[in-house]
């Protein structure tokens, strides 16, 4: 049995009759198997009440009864957020973006019942969810696992006699790291593959793309950051003083990098890249839609010009004699311009967004913590751009809905017949029924290039420094 | 087997060790006597490689022990004045981990059979090393060295604290290795346990090897004028 093995052989043993590494573990399975739980319940909830209130929306769509095309516009559906199950693992923003939205005419309402409104402040913390777990709780296992691995050899006199057996430092290194590894492993296995079945087992894949790729990219960057704390547990432990100074220093870098430096950044990044706030925001888009993004352009003047022109180009003398009712075709034309509004306005907000994402994606280059939280968000499809590409499909849906109301409105009325004409089932039933089916996971990962390469980073950087302190037997006291 | 050429160690101005030209042969006791901080220990960790040497050379069958460590240990056993095993382990455990590392694999019956040679109680061999006394641990410590096979033996007083029947088992494990053609460099404080089991001894002074004589050549009254004169002066 090469050294390598022996050295994790008799770190698992010394590990397993200690007690408090089983308590350890015992805990952090506990912790994890409640957050899959409760997860798994909370997601069956909603995944069954937003299916079950999806249809019934439908339903009411479809069966409405006859009337004026742009009443049944009024009318409107609502769009849930479909719940998948490989977000149970990690929550992301999902508490924060809304989980319903009403679509009508002349109106991109935003996304309702966002859970973190319901909830105490202690929401913003953080979740109970199997990430969370593992981005915060498990490294501070890990810390206590590890920290001891060089210092108690030194401290309790072992270290020179293992040295003088001619072992090497790099067996030594390895064979710790590869004991942490394992027994996290043993620890973590369950709930991976409780995952694995979970979102197997689940019917995500219709919503989700690429949903077994996300699941082992979950796992794989999960390994990768764990692998990290145990390598510099180890790493640090091998250079410090006293076991006290591995622990003061793993404890004190585990506090900077899971607790202020995300804060700080959040903060930092809301203080540069200022969101205005929700009354102001619908105040502008109201002022625009009325006066014109150029602020020279009320609607009375566009809709006089539209009317120049269609009167113009059929060479007619006023909107009646058009071969269509120029109500709707205004309509249509108002709708379009408040595209423009909306597009112009939430552009700007999605590119504060994007801002700020880009400093806490700068930060996540010396922070793996940071890159393991948006890499697992992305994963599990709760992320910020998961959820605006989820919005933008709403409101294409929702402007396919007014422009079929409008279209049908020009078509089949007649100008001033507002009250006279109504449509029926078979308009009703030309909507097509709302899906949703997520972009690639690789073309959300492009939004993430920072946080691949800070995490890639690390464990380079990490491998070298390992490689490095198990180059050579040092000398054990100079 | 042992040989040290201007073996030298200073820390700043002060010098833990100067000049030391040693050499320890085959079949060699060598045994180095001398107050605390004479430089004994220096030595022995100088040709473990633990610390570097500021001068000079420490070298194991003509390798230098600081261009070949892991080459070096393999060819040594080493026993420390307190020897420290995993306390969780058994002896058996213990026993069996570090010839593994040494590579050495023995059956669990081999392994029990060289623990009752070197004097552990069987009752003891299968338990943890945290209810061990610091006897039992020096005699897991013995196995260990009977196990490696070791041709140089590195030992940094070992006795030390040792009731005397122990001690006794401990020269007998010496003689043994003697037998064995082992090169044995021992650092002691025990005046009677070096000329009894020494071939060599040496008297250190301030990181100075002052004396070096063959134990035959002197009765132990005069080791002990000799030694106490040394320290006095």
């Amino acid at each position: 049995m090469s050294p390598l093995v022996l050295v994790a052989k008799k770190e698992i043993k010394v590990a397993i009759r200690e007690r408090i590494v089983v308590a350890l573990g015992v805990i952090i399975t506990l912790l994890l198997a409640i957050s899959v739980y409760a997860g798994f319940l909370s997601y069956q909830q909603q995944k069954s009440v937003i299916e079950k209130t999806q249809a019934e929306k439908r339903e009411e769509w479809l069966n409405q009864g006859d009337k004026h095309p742009h009443i049944a516009a009024h009318f409107g559906t609502f769009i849930f957020k479909p719940k998948t199950a490989i977000s149970l693992f990690d929550f992301g923003l999902d508490a924060f973006t809304g989980t319903s939205i009403y679509l009508e005419a002349h109106h991109q309402h935003e996304f309702m019942f966002r859970p973190a409104q319901d909830h105490s402040t202690m929401i913003r913390f953080g979740e109970l969810s199997a990430a969370l777990v593992l981005k915060i709780l498990v490294p501070l296992l890990i810390i206590f696992l590890a920290f001891g691995c060089f210092t108690r050899e030194r401290e309790s006199g072992t270290f020179s006699l293992l040295l003088s057996q001619g072992v090497s430092m790099r067996s030594l290194v390895w064979g710790k790291i590869l004991a942490f590894s394992l027994m996290l492993s043993c620890i973590l296995l369950p709930f991976f593959l409780c995952t694995i079945l979970l979102t197997a087992g689940g019917d995500s894949s219709n919503i989700l793309h690429d949903l077994h790729i996300r699941t082992m990219l979950l796992i794989v960057s999960y390994g990768a950051y764990l692998f990290l704390f145990i390598a510099f547990a180890v790493w640090t432990s091998l250079h410090a003083a006293s076991g006290r100074n591995a622990l003061l220093t793993l404890l004190s870098v585990w506090i900077v990098l899971t607790i202020l430096m995300p804060k700080v950044v959040a903060n930092v990044s809301e203080n540069l890249y200022v969101l205005p706030s929700m009354r102001a925001f619908k105040a502008d888009i109201e002022h625009d839609k009325a006066h014109g993004l150029d602020g020279a352009s009320p609607r009375s003047a566009r809709i006089a010009r539209l009317e120049a022109e269609l009167l113009k180009e059929y060479q007619v003398d006023s909107v009646e004699e058009l071969p269509f009712n120029f109500e709707g075709v205004m309509m249509q034309a108002g709708e379009e311009y408040s595209h423009q509004v909306y597009d112009h306005h939430f552009g700007k907000i999605k590119e504060t967004f994007s801002r700020q994402n880009r400093l806490s994606s700068i930060a996540s280059l010396i922070n793996p913590y940071m890159s393991i939280q948006n890499l697992s968000m992305a994963f599990s499809g709760t992320d910020i751009y998961s959820f605006i590409h989820f919005e933008e499909v709403v409101e294409s849906y929702r402007r396919e809905m007014i422009r079929k109301m409008n279209n049908d409105m020009a078509e089949n009325s007649k100008y001033g017949e507002f009250y006279e004409y109504a449509a029926g089932s078979e308009l009703w039933h030309e909507l097509r029924d709302f899906s949703y089916r997520s972009p690639s996971i690789w073309s959300i990962l492009k939004n993430y290039t920072l946080e691949i390469i800070g995490l890639i980073a690390w464990l380079v950087l990490s491998l070298i420094l390992l490689f490095q302190s198990g180059r050579t037997t040092k000398p054990l006291y100079d | 087997m042992l040989e040290a050429i201007k073996l030298t160690k200073r820390y700043g101005n002060f010098t833990a060790l100067n000049s030391l030209n040693l050499s320890v042969n085959q079949g060699d006791i060598f045994c180095l006597l001398g107050a605390n901080g004479a430089g004994k220990s220096t030595t022995i960790n100088l040709f473990l490689n633990f610390i570097s040497p500021t001068e000079g050379t420490a070298k194991i069958n003509s390798i230098d022990v600081t261009k070949g460590p892991e080459e070096t240990k393999k060819l040594l056993s080493y026993i420390p004045e307190n020897l420290k095993l995993y306390p969780n382990l058994t002896g058996l455990e213990n026993l069996d981990f570090f010839c593994g590392l040494g590579g050495k694999k023995y059956s669990t019956n081999h392994l029990t059979e060289l623990l009752t040679e070197s004097g552990l109680q069987p009752d003891f061999i299968q338990k943890r090393v945290s209810s061990y006394s610091k006897g039992m641990r020096q005699k897991v410590g013995i196995a260990l060295a009977r196990a490696r096979e070791a041709s140089v033996l590195l030992l940094d007083e070992p006795t030390s604290g040792l009731d005397p029947k122990a001690s006794n088992e401990f020269s007998s494990l010496l003689l043994e290795m003697k037998e064995r053609g082992v090169a044995t460099l021992m650092a002691t404080h025990d005046l009677f346990r070096a000329k009894d089991t020494g071939t060599h001894i040496g008297i250190m002074k301030e990181g100075i090897l002052v004396e070096q004589f063959a134990s035959d050549d002197v009765s132990f009254r005069d080791l002990e004028s000799l030694y106490l004169k040394h320290m006095h002066n």
